[in-house]
This record gives C-alpha cells, sequence and structure tokens, in this order.
C-alpha cells in the first residue's frame, strides 16, 4: 500500500501547449516522425476552427453579418462544458470501461452547444435585431460592443484567472476495487474543519499492482475515502480524434439541414434575398434566429473541444480562437459551408505545420513565436491570389 | 517655464490633472479617427487594419528618439521623430494598401485586420534592444524634462499641442474633400465603375485616400508616444481599433466635428467610469460591463452616429432655425 503525499495541484494534463516545438533531433532521419504529431495537431486545431467557423459563414451568409460575439458564444459554451465536468460526476454511474468519461463528454457536450445556442438567439433578439435595418457597419459594431459585453460579464461572473480544464476521470468505489489493483488510482482528499472551511490533504495514491486488502480499505475508510479515480483518462491525441470525428458527423448533417430541410431553404432563400423571401411568406426573424442557434450550437461544441484540448478556460479564451476562425471562413470563401470547413482545416494546419516547416528547413529558431502572424499572413496572401476566398462566389460588377 | 512649472501643477490640481490626460487622449484619439475617416468614411473603404498604422508610428517615432536624443535639439528630435513616424506608417500603408485594396468589403476589413495583428506581433517578437519587444519601449522626453514637478506642465503643453494638430489636421481633411482630387475620391467611393468612366483613376484616388488615412494614423502615433513615454505592443490592439472605429461611426461616418464629439464622448464616458471611487460599491466593479453596455446602447439607438452625418455647424444652424421659424412651418433637421 502507498499513501504517497504529492503536490496539490497535479496538472490535469500534460501540460502541451499549442506549437511546443518537440525536441528537435538533428538530421532529417526523423524528419517525418517529427512532421506527424504537427500535423495530427494541425487537424485537431483545425477541426475546432471549422466548428467555430461554421458558425461565422452561416450568419454571414444570411444577415451579411461578421458577428465578431461568436468567439464569446464559444467562450460561452466552453465554461458551460467546463462547469459539467467539475461539477456533474457523471463517471460514478456504473458503467464498464470508457464510457463513463464518454457519456460525461457527451453531456458536457450537449448543455455547452444549447446554452451557446440560446445565448446566441437571446443576443439576436436583443442587440442585433433592433440595428439589423441600421445598415452594415452598426451592425458590425453592435457585434463587437456585445463582444467586448460578454467578456466582461464573464470576467466579473467567473473571474479573469484562467482555470483548468477538469478531466473527466472514472471514478470507483474504493469497495469495487479488485483484490489487486490493475490501475493507478488516486484521489484528493478532502477534510472540513469545524468553521466550514474545506483543507485539501496531500493526495491518496494506489498504485497499479498494489493488493488492496481489508487493510487498505480501512485506511482508506478511515481517511474519509469512498471513491477514487484512475490517473489515467483520456489523452490529447484521443481528444482530438474524437473532435475530428464529431466534425465528420456533424458537416454531413449540417449540409443536409441547409439543402434538404424546409428550414434549410428558408435559409437560403433569405441569403439570397430577404426582402423578397419575406414577400414570399417567409418568416424572416424565425429564420435568423434558427441560423444564429445552429451556428452557436456548434460553436459550443467546439468550445469545449477546445478548452478540453488545450486545458484551459478562462474569459477571453473566445478571442483568438474566435478571430482566426472568422479568417477560416474568409479564406474558405465566407457564406459556403464546405467552405468554412475546408477553411478552417488548411487553417489549422498551416499554423502547427508552417513554424514547423520554416524552423526546420529554413532554420528560423522562433518560428513558432510567429505562427499567428503566419497565419494572417497565408490569409493575405490567399486573399491577394483569391479575393473571395477559396469556395467563394465572384460577384460580377453590374454596371 | 522651469520656474512656473510647480505652481502651474499647483494651479491645476488634481481635477485639472485628470482633464488634461483626458484632452491629449481625445486629440490623439480625434487624430485616429479623423484618418480612418478618410478610408472609412469618404473613402468607403472598410478598413479594420488602423491599429497597425497606429502602432507603426509610435515605434517608429519611438525608434528614431531612441536614436538622435541627445545628439540634437529637442524639439527638433520632436518634429523629426514625427515625420519619421508618418513615412514608416505611410510606407506600411503602401505595402497593405497596394495588394489588398482591390479586394471588396468585409475582406479587405479582414485583410487588413491581419495586417494590424501581424504588425503588433511582430513588434512583441521583436529583439529588445531594438524596439523593446513584449516589455515595451521608454522614448525619453525630448521636448522638456518631466520631473514630479513639471509633469503638469508637460501635460498642458501636450494639450495645446493636440489641439493645434487636430485642428490643422481638421482643416486639412476639409480642404482635400472640397478639392477636385477630394471630390474624385467621394465620387469613386460612391459608385467605383461610374467613377472610371468619368475619367478618374479609381485606384489612384482609392490608394492616395488609404496612404493619407495610414500616414495621419502615424502622426497620431507619434504624438501618443511622446505623451506617454513608454509604448507597449499590447496598447495596440484589436480593442484600440474597435474604439477608432466606434468613434468614427458614432461621430456620423464623413463628419469632421462629429468625430472630435465622438472621441470626447467616449474617452469620457469611459475614463469617468475607470475612476469611479470604490465606495460607489457594484457600480465601480462593473464598470466595464457597463461600458460595453454603454456601446452597445449607443450603437442601437444612435447607429448613424450621435448627431448623424452632420457637422457641428449643421446642427447649431438648423438648431437657430428652428427657433426662429415660426412654429408650425417645420424645416430644420430631419
Amino acid at each position: 500500500m502507498s499513501l504517497v503525499a504529492a503536490p496539490l495541484l497535479a496538472a490535469p494534463f500534460p501540460a502541451a501547449g499549442a506549437g511546443v516545438p518537440l525536441a528537435t533531433a538533428p538530421g532529417a532521419v526523423g524528419f517525418f516522425e517529427d512532421l506527424l504529431p504537427f500535423l495530427l495537431n494541425g487537424f485537431g486545431l483545425g477541426a475546432i476552427f471549422a466548428f467555430i467557423a461554421l458558425g461565422y459563414t452561416m450568419v454571414y451568409g444570411i444577415i451579411k453579418l461578421i458577428n465578431f460575439a461568436h468567439g464569446e458564444f464559444f467562450m460561452f459554451g466552453a465554461y458551460v462544458g467546463y462547469f459539467c465536468l467539475r461539477d456533474l460526476e457523471l463517471e460514478r454511474v456504473a458503467l464498464p470501461g470508457p464510457l463513463p468519461i464518454v457519456l460525461d463528454f457527451l453531456v458536457a457536450l450537449t448543455a455547452a452547444a444549447f446554452a451557446a445556442g440560446l445565448l446566441a438567439v437571446l443576443t439576436e433578439r436583443l442587440a442585433y435585431r433592433p440595428v439589423r435595418k441600421a445598415g452594415r457597419i452598426a451592425a458590425l459594431l453592435t457585434a463587437v460592443g456585445v463582444s467586448l459585453l460578454l467578456q466582461n460579464v464573464a470576467m466579473r461572473l467567473w473571474g479573469a484567472q484562467a482555470r483548468a480544464f477538469p478531466d473527466p476521470k472514472a471514478w470507483s468505489r474504493v469497495a469495487d476495487l479488485p483484490e489487486v489493483a490493475r490501475d493507478d488510482w488516486h484521489r484528493d482528499v478532502a477534510f472540513h474543519t469545524d468553521a466550514g472551511a474545506e483543507i485539501l490533504e496531500p493526495r491518496v495514491e494506489v498504485a497499479a499492482g498494489t493488493r488492496v486488502d481489508p487493510a487498505l480499505r480501512e485506511a482508506l475508510a478511515a481517511r474519509g475515502v469512498d471513491h477514487v479515480y484512475r490517473t489515467v483518462t483520456l489523452d490529447r491525441d484521443a481528444l482530438q480524434a474524437f473532435v475530428l470525428l464529431a466534425l465528420l458527423l456533424w458537416a454531413p448533417l449540417l449540409w443536409w439541414l441547409v439543402k434538404r430541410t424546409r428550414m434549410g431553404k428558408a435559409m437560403r432563400a433569405v441569403s439570397e434575398d430577404p426582402d423578397a423571401a419575406r414577400l414570399m411568406g417567409i418568416p424572416l426573424d424565425r429564420v435568423v434566429a434558427a441560423t444564429f442557434f445552429l451556428g452557436a450550437f456548434v460553436a459550443g461544441v467546439g468550445g469545449v473541444a477546445y478548452i478540453a484540448t488545450y486545458g484551459k478556460v478562462f474569459p477571453l479564451v473566445g478571442f483568438l480562437p474566435g478571430l482566426k476562425a472568422f479568417v477560416a471562413a474568409v479564406i474558405g470563401g465566407i457564406g459556403s459551408i464546405p467552405g468554412a470547413i475546408l477553411g478552417g482545416l488548411i487553417l489549422g494546419v498551416t499554423e502547427m505545420v508552417l513554424p514547423f516547416l520554416l524552423q526546420r528547413l529554413a532554420g528560423w529558431e522562433e518560428a513558432f513565436a510567429w505562427k499567428d502572424a503566419i497565419a494572417f499572413a497565408f490569409l493575405i496572401l490567399v486573399l491577394v491570389v483569391r479575393p473571395t476566398g477559396l469556395f467563394g462566389r465572384a460577384t460580377r460588377e453590374k454596371v | 517655464m522651469g520656474g512656473g512649472a510647480p505652481l502651474l501643477a499647483i494651479a491645476l490640481g488634481p481635477e485639472g490633472y485628470w482633464w488634461a490626460n483626458l484632452l491629449v487622449l481625445v486629440s490623439v484619439y480625434s487624430l485616429l479617427g479623423l484618418s480612418l475617416n478618410l478610408i472609412n468614411g469618404y473613402g468607403r473603404m472598410f478598413s479594420l487594419g488602423h491599429h497597425g498604422f497606429w502602432a507603426l508610428g509610435a515605434y517608429g517615432a519611438g525608434w528614431l528618439t531612441v536614436a538622435l536624443a541627445g545628439t540634437l535639439p529637442g524639439p527638433l528630435v520632436f518634429v523629426l521623430s514625427c515625420l519619421f513616424a508618418m513615412g514608416v506608417a505611410a510606407a506600411g500603408g503602401l505595402v497593405i494598401g497596394l495588394p489588398c485594396l482591390r479586394l471588396r468589403g468585409d475582406y479587405l476589413a479582414i485583410a487588413t485586420l491581419g495586417f494590424g495583428e501581424i504588425v503588433r506581433i511582430a513588434i512583441q517578437n521583436s529583439p529588445r534592444e531594438l524596439l523593446g519587444g513584449a516589455e515595451g519601449l521608454t522614448v525619453p522626453r525630448v521636448l522638456m524634462e518631466v520631473g514630479p514637478e513639471t509633469r503638469a506642465a508637460y501635460r498642458l503643453l501636450f494639450v495645446g499641442l493636440g489641439l493645434v494638430l487636430v485642428v490643422l489636421v481638421a482643416a486639412a481633411i476639409r480642404n482635400y474633400v472640397r478639392s477636385a482630387r477630394g471630390r474624385a475620391m467621394l465620387a469613386t467611393a460612391q459608385d467605383e465603375v461610374a467613377a472610371g468612366l468619368l475619367g478618374i483613376d479609381p485606384t489612384r484616388s482609392k490608394v492616395a485616400a488609404f496612404l493619407m488615412g495610414s500616414t495621419l494614423a502615424g502622426l497620431a502615433g507619434a504624438v501618443y508616444a511622446h505623451y506617454q513615454g513608454n509604448i507597449t505592443p499590447l496598447e495596440f490592439g484589436f480593442m484600440e481599433m474597435v474604439k477608432i472605429f466606434l468613434i468614427v461611426v458614432l461621430g456620423g461616418l464623413g463628419s469632421i466635428s462629429g468625430c472630435v464629439l465622438a472621441a470626447f464622448v467616449l474617452l469620457f464616458v469611459e475614463q469617468w467610469l475607470g475612476r469611479l471611487p470604490d465606495s460607489v460599491g457594484w457600480v465601480k466593479e462593473w464598470w466595464q460591463v457597463e461600458y460595453a453596455l454603454v456601446l452597445v446602447l449607443l450603437m442601437i439607438f444612435r447607429p448613424r452616429g450621435l448627431l448623424g452625418p452632420r457637422e457641428l455647424t449643421d446642427v447649431w444652424r438648423a438648431w437657430r432655425g428652428r427657433r426662429a421659424a415660426a412654429p408650425g412651418r417645420g424645416g430644420g433637421a430631419p
């Protein structure tokens, strides 16, 4: 048995920030082996960009508004997902294998998506609808104002500091542990003082291979530990694969929604000509609200995926991914759904792989510090070559 | 003014000191707003990269001042650094403007936004001995010695300087817009194809408007750098761009006096909310939320600007006209 004192704050994830260069082996022998993780990270990041870009592109397609608050819907979804994963403890449900973790994630994703969607509908009703007739620049600035407002509200409500994303863990009751522990199990033990304050004690750890005899069970019970959790959970690669998979499932669904359903048809009609659509009896307000809901719904999913992959959530978390996702939507041709997905993936891969290539091949050591600048330079280049993005429709000049 | 400076500080008082700071900021943001107005208001080009030109100007002036301080007389260094800042910003405008001005609407907006971010990231990653990197650049005070006693005098000096520059720039823009070239620019903004058919070179007038706008933003950057004495890349973020753009829109796109008025209103609200005493409780705690709310409400209720696209003089005339007119005659401003 081992009751090991460990540092209080165990990092929930290996602190692998985006774009921290791996140990670079000299020579080109391991070049592709080194490139592979960047490529995979790029696809994972790109999938998240694509999720956010979908909302941008749908809203833009319909009311020609660059919805700068979209990143804040993403942030809101991320916070809701955070609270779900932290407080629900669905992992306690007795299910075999990794199912509790998956269940946990699904609930968090759903809650985040619906929360973000509702926030978007509320925002549209209160802030965007009144300025819809006032011209595009007024609408754009209203969106920026709403973005600032939501950021500051989040800062007041949940604090400006970053919170580590809670790792969904497979819990087990101490009584249910097998005779010989097959995995590592651990638990932060909390004691309550008379004043009610909570004191975190050093961690209890049960290493794999330990004999879990009645004496150990009693010792743990005496310390107030009835549940322990596995130290091994979903890792980054699994998460990124999960996000990519979700994108692959979502994209055709969205495509179907827009191309095959009544609401989708109404959306396309409004996008073509709002006034004519209205004359044909299409309820404009409802269609716009539905678009906002759908776009933010997807962004909420992206929000949980982003902070689960990158490990922390804070009020400004939506700003840069939001901006990048917009860039992705523009690269793909704004207003086009396949364009948003392709643009997201291209941007994600570019952002990860291009600095790597510049570092390895051109010998530019600081390339990773410049990755955001590289992404924007890539954007400008794409626009100079294709002024309406990859999938954008070129509008004919009428004289 | 050495002997008079302490007296000046006393005469100014903390209240006056705050107002002086506000007025300097208002003049810097007015310059930024006026220059963006040339691009977004008169030129109808949707640029979101003005913070980049501002940063280029500020850092250009800062770099030259560091290099020249002590070798030449202070005021000369100041003027040279202002000119250099304008040159750097104009070069930036040329680099981004030439390839991008053929983009339309939102595509131009996002390309220029990318430019602004690239400038910020480049400054952030610059070597420390060149531009200070992420920690910021200290700009030597070349106009006068600044100590605890002369701080007030320094602020007053910049209040005067800022006001003079705003008046000069406003007059220059007003005259330019009324000139043949200016009218060509307005015509291009209205309809590029039609303007081309009239013999106007649309590319030329667009590039001219863009260049003038970026040059003046560089001037605003130089004034700002000399006033602050220490600049960091974070001060030139996208939120500043939003602030400048708000000033232009709240001023009424294309209105010169409206722009200055909007700069004053916006900065006053921000600075006033920011220095509320702690005793007001939640009003103080939530001030940033309140500021954002004011912006959203202003956009919802005054989407065409505080006064609409009119000059203060128009409003004044309309108001006087309505008073003079007999009731029932109507007329006046819409």
